[in-house]
């Protein structure tokens, strides 16, 4: 039985809950008084005592996670008590810190923001949908965890015949969120509008979801690429109104952040995180939030130097 | 709407207020500290500190408080000054407010009238005593309406605080507005809730604005007469409401029209064989004033040009002369509010601009409290042609409160003093109005009884008549001549009542160009000029009245 199907969810201000990373172990592996009182037959795997051992610098720390919390699915504040924070990531990281014995707390920042928080030292890791580039790699080590899908959202019946991220977007604007990946692929297509004869896209950057999601609705934009979960969630939301034209591959992957003078914390939540994927939770934790299992993709690095 | 209701009363936006208002009041109250310092900066007489001031202002008034946010908040990590994100986004926000705050102070200071600043320093106040007792209470009066702008300003920048991770309301509402895909319903909410609170500073600074009304208690104004004023559709309304207090308030003509007349005894008028008599007197008094060779010169302007005058105890002198001729200029040097260029100035044998130690100056100026101290031990009083009484005091305490704060008397001994001069002037039936509420004459009145307080040695008067209407100007020249005649005070009246200068002055000196160009028995100078300048000057002001005949 995996903790995630229980579907507790973390609370932003008080995040520490114990949970279980992996398949049910049996009794007998230390289990303290506290845990008891929470949940039955709950207990640190055996692989997590021997991470905690081997990196023992982060037990009983309690580090700032930033996110960019308007990604219903994978960060965003429970709409029925909006004190915490819940989704895929969230989860993640809550599992993570359990694993080497660290708290978590939120920090929420704009996306554009979010690396130089981190940078700043004013959080400790980025757990926020953020896809892994060579050119972020610049400003935070990457340990990546799912591939890329995106979804091209446009207004229902897609008035643009907007096909992808390619020539069908001439003309069209398309809102955007500051710092996204996709910004620069669609600044890529000017050329090629220009060289067809065809007017030039134009871009609307906004700084979360929602606002993307509202320029649609308003008339003022006319599609947004995002990751393919966040348009279908926006999709269910407004089935009158908005529609997935097509879910494009994009060739990156979403990576966890981490300090770029930190190496040890770096194997060391690389170490989870390959504990985490071997063990099944990762999937299931897709699973748990609707999420497409195709995202699944075995923990790699991303650094630059 | 019960989307819009569900969020209005839901506890996480509500708490976002309590995180809104925590920036706001670190934003305000850190401002207003950064900001008292920056306008005393700027306001300094030290040129660098003004620099300084001026070079922040430029720097945090000219670049946005997003910018000045993220700063704070990611940048000052790297110099190791890690604050936590409300703390970082109130620091922001105070050093942004702090030059708009300091500019209002400093507008404030500044809008409060030259003259009572003036007259202030002529009783003897240091600057910090007349920054606390003259123009703090009255720049502050008029700086409400300013400091409630900036508080609705900061209220609504605070906002910008989302941007660094500060939970406050707005940053709620894009959070919730992302999960929740309620974007409307949330915005409007999140809206109202703005407008509460910028309701509520609204309400405050009408609070403040009523506290501090000087006529709240003397016109009996409520705070209800204020209320309409946050409801535009009724501030017609409030308008009659405010007019009619002041029609039923006692009208200050009538006022004046039953105050009680100042009899002149006949007798105290003097003739030829009193003048004598007096004349022979001072002459053997002693020195009370001492002009030697003074000169000034503002720019390319010679103001005084090498002035010699001796005025002797209980001796009455009155300046005569056409306007820039330099009286205002010597009476404002015998009383140090003016610096000179050469010269000296000595009062009752002390020579003003030097320390009392006795050595010879170092060529530094006296700083301006040591310049305040002199005054007040010296004991020159000085009546000021506009009256420049304290706007914000009453008759009673025009006079007594400088006689506390300056010469340190108790409010026991101080109120005595003042109902006594009061009683003197014929106004102690005025003692509780304030100056706005007096007629001319009996500011100038109030103000005699002010100066005369702390029992000067000399008394300046400048032109004391010269803003009256005609029919006030009586009243101030009888008192004036009751302490001239009663009282023997040493005077030096600078005056265009040509008349009054004959009847009242033991001796008129004549200035033109900044010189003294002809003196003597007041009578004998008015009445059979030498020089030329004189006696084209007394023809001109006496076309249609020549001096009345000593009897």
């Amino acid at each position: 039985m995996h903790k995630w199907l229980g579907g507790e969810a973390r609370r932003a201000s008080l995040p520490w809950r114990r949970a279980v990373l992996g398949a049910v172990v049996a009794a007998g592996f230390v289990t303290t008084g506290f845990l008891a009182t929470i949940g039955a037959a709950q207990a640190a795997p055996a692989a997590c005592a021997a991470l905690q051992a081997k990196y023992p610098d982060w037990k009983g720390k309690t580090l700032v996670n930033a996110i960019n919390p308007h990604t219903p699915g994978y960060e965003a504040i429970d709409p029925k008590d909006p004190s915490k924070y819940v989704g895929f990531d969230i989860d993640l990281g809550e599992e993570i810190g359990e694993c080497l014995g660290f708290k978590l707390t939120y920090k929420a920042v704009t996306f554009a923001a979010l690396l130089t928080t981190l940078a700043s030292g004013q959080a400790d890791i980025v757990i926020s949908d953020i896809y892994a580039t060579e050119e972020r790699a610049k400003a935070a080590d990457f340990i990546t965890y799912s591939k890329v899908f995106d979804g091209v959202l446009v207004a229902k019946g897609n008035p643009k015949k907007i096909t992808g991220i390619n020539t069908s977007m001439c003309g069209a604007a398309a809102a955007e969120n500051t710092g996204f990946v996709e910004v620069p692929l669609v600044q890529a297509l000017i050329p090629q509008c220009k060289a067809e004869g065809k007017p030039e896209p134009t871009l609307q950057l906004y700084d979360n979801n929602a606002n993307c999601i509202q320029a649609i609705l308003a008339g003022r934009a006319d599609t947004y690429v995002n990751d393919v979960n966040t348009v279908d969630n926006a999709v269910k939301a407004n089935p009158a109104t908005l529609e997935k034209a097509i879910a494009v591959t994009i060739p990156y992957s979403v990576g966890i952040a981490v300090p770029k003078d930190k190496p040890k914390f770096r194997e060391a939540v690389m170490a989870v995180m390959m504990e985490i994927y071997k063990s099944g939770d990762q999937a299931a934790l897709l699973k748990k939030w609707e999420l497409d299992p195709n995202n699944l993709k075995e923990p790699g690095l991303l650094t630059v130097n | 709407m019960s989307l819009f209701l569900h969020y209005l009363s839901l506890p996480y936006l509500l708490e976002g207020i309590e995180v809104t208002l925590q920036v706001t009041a670190l934003g305000l109250a850190g401002g207003l500290m950064l900001g008292l310092i920056l306008a005393w900066m700027q306001l300094s007489r030290f040129r660098w500190l003004s620099g300084i001031a001026r070079g922040y202002t430029v720097i945090f008034r000219g670049t946005p408080l997003i910018l000045q946010m993220v700063f704070a908040y990611d940048a000052l990590p790297h110099i190791g000054i890690k604050l936590p994100a409300i703390a970082a986004a109130g620091l922001a926000l105070a050093c942004n407010e702090a030059p708009f705050i300091a500019e209002m102070l400093r507008a404030g200071v500044l809008g409060v009238d030259r003259g009572q600043v003036t007259a202030g320093q002529a009783l003897g106040m240091t600057p910090s005593v007349l920054m606390r007792r003259v123009i703090a209470p009255q720049a502050i009066r008029t700086m409400i309406p300013a400091f409630g702008n900036e508080a609705v300003s900061a209220l609504k920048n605070s906002s910008l605080a989302s941007v660094i991770a500060v939970q406050e309301l707005t940053l709620r509402s894009t959070q919730l507005a992302s999960s929740t895909f309620d974007f409307f319903s949330i915005f409007f909410a999140s809206g109202l809730l703005y407008l509460v609170l910028t309701g509520a500073v609204g309400v405050i600074q009408l609070a403040l604005e009523w506290l501090l009304d000087l006529d709240r208690a003397s016109r009996g104004r409520k705070f209800a007469d204020y209320l309409p004023y946050l409801l535009p559709w009724r501030r017609a309304d409030l308008a009659t409401k405010l007019e009619l207090t002041e029609k039923t308030a006692p009208a200050v003509a009538a006022d004046a029209a039953m105050q009680p007349e100042i009899p002149v005894p006949p007798s105290r008028r003097l003739t030829r064989e009193d003048r004598t008599k007096r004349a022979a007197t001072i002459a053997r008094n002693n020195v009370a004033v001492e002009v030697k060779q003074l000169r000034k010169r503002y720019g390319a302007q010679t103001v005084l040009d090498g002035l010699d005058m001796t005025v002797r105890v209980g001796e009455v002198v009155a300046l005569l002369g056409p306007s820039g001729s330099g009286k205002s200029t010597l009476l404002r040097c015998v009383n140090h509010l003016e610096n000179w260029d050469s010269g000296t100035v000595r009062v009752g044998g002390r020579r003003l601009g030097f320390q009392d130690l006795g050595f010879q100056d170092d060529g530094k100026p006296l700083t301006p409290r040591a310049i305040a101290n002199e005054r007040a031990s010296v004991g020159v009083g000085m009546v000021f042609q506009q009256f420049n009484l304290f706007g914000h005091l009453t008759a009673r305490e025009n006079v007594a409160g400088p006689l506390r704060w300056v010469h340190g008397l108790t409010k026991i001994d101080a109120d005595r003093r003042a109902n006594e001069l009061l009683d003197r002037v014929g106004l102690s039936h005025r003692a509780d109005a304030l100056p706005r509420h007096l007629s001319g004459g009996q500011q100038q009145r109030v103000a005699i009884a002010r100066a005369l307080a702390p029992n000067p040695s000399v008394l300046l008067l400048d032109e004391p008549t010269s803003a009256l209407d005609p029919e006030l100007v009586n009243e101030v020249l009888e008192v004036i001549r009751r302490l001239a005649v009663d009282d023997g005070l040493t005077m030096i009246i600078s005056t265009h009542q040509i008349r009054f200068a004959d009847e009242v002055a033991d001796r008129v000196a004549f200035l033109s160009g900044g010189t003294i160009i002809e003196e003597g028995p007041a009578h004998e100078v008015l009445s059979n000029p030498r020089n030329p300048v004189t006696a084209r000057f007394l023809s001109v002001m006496e076309t249609d009245k020549a001096p009345e005949a000593v009897r």
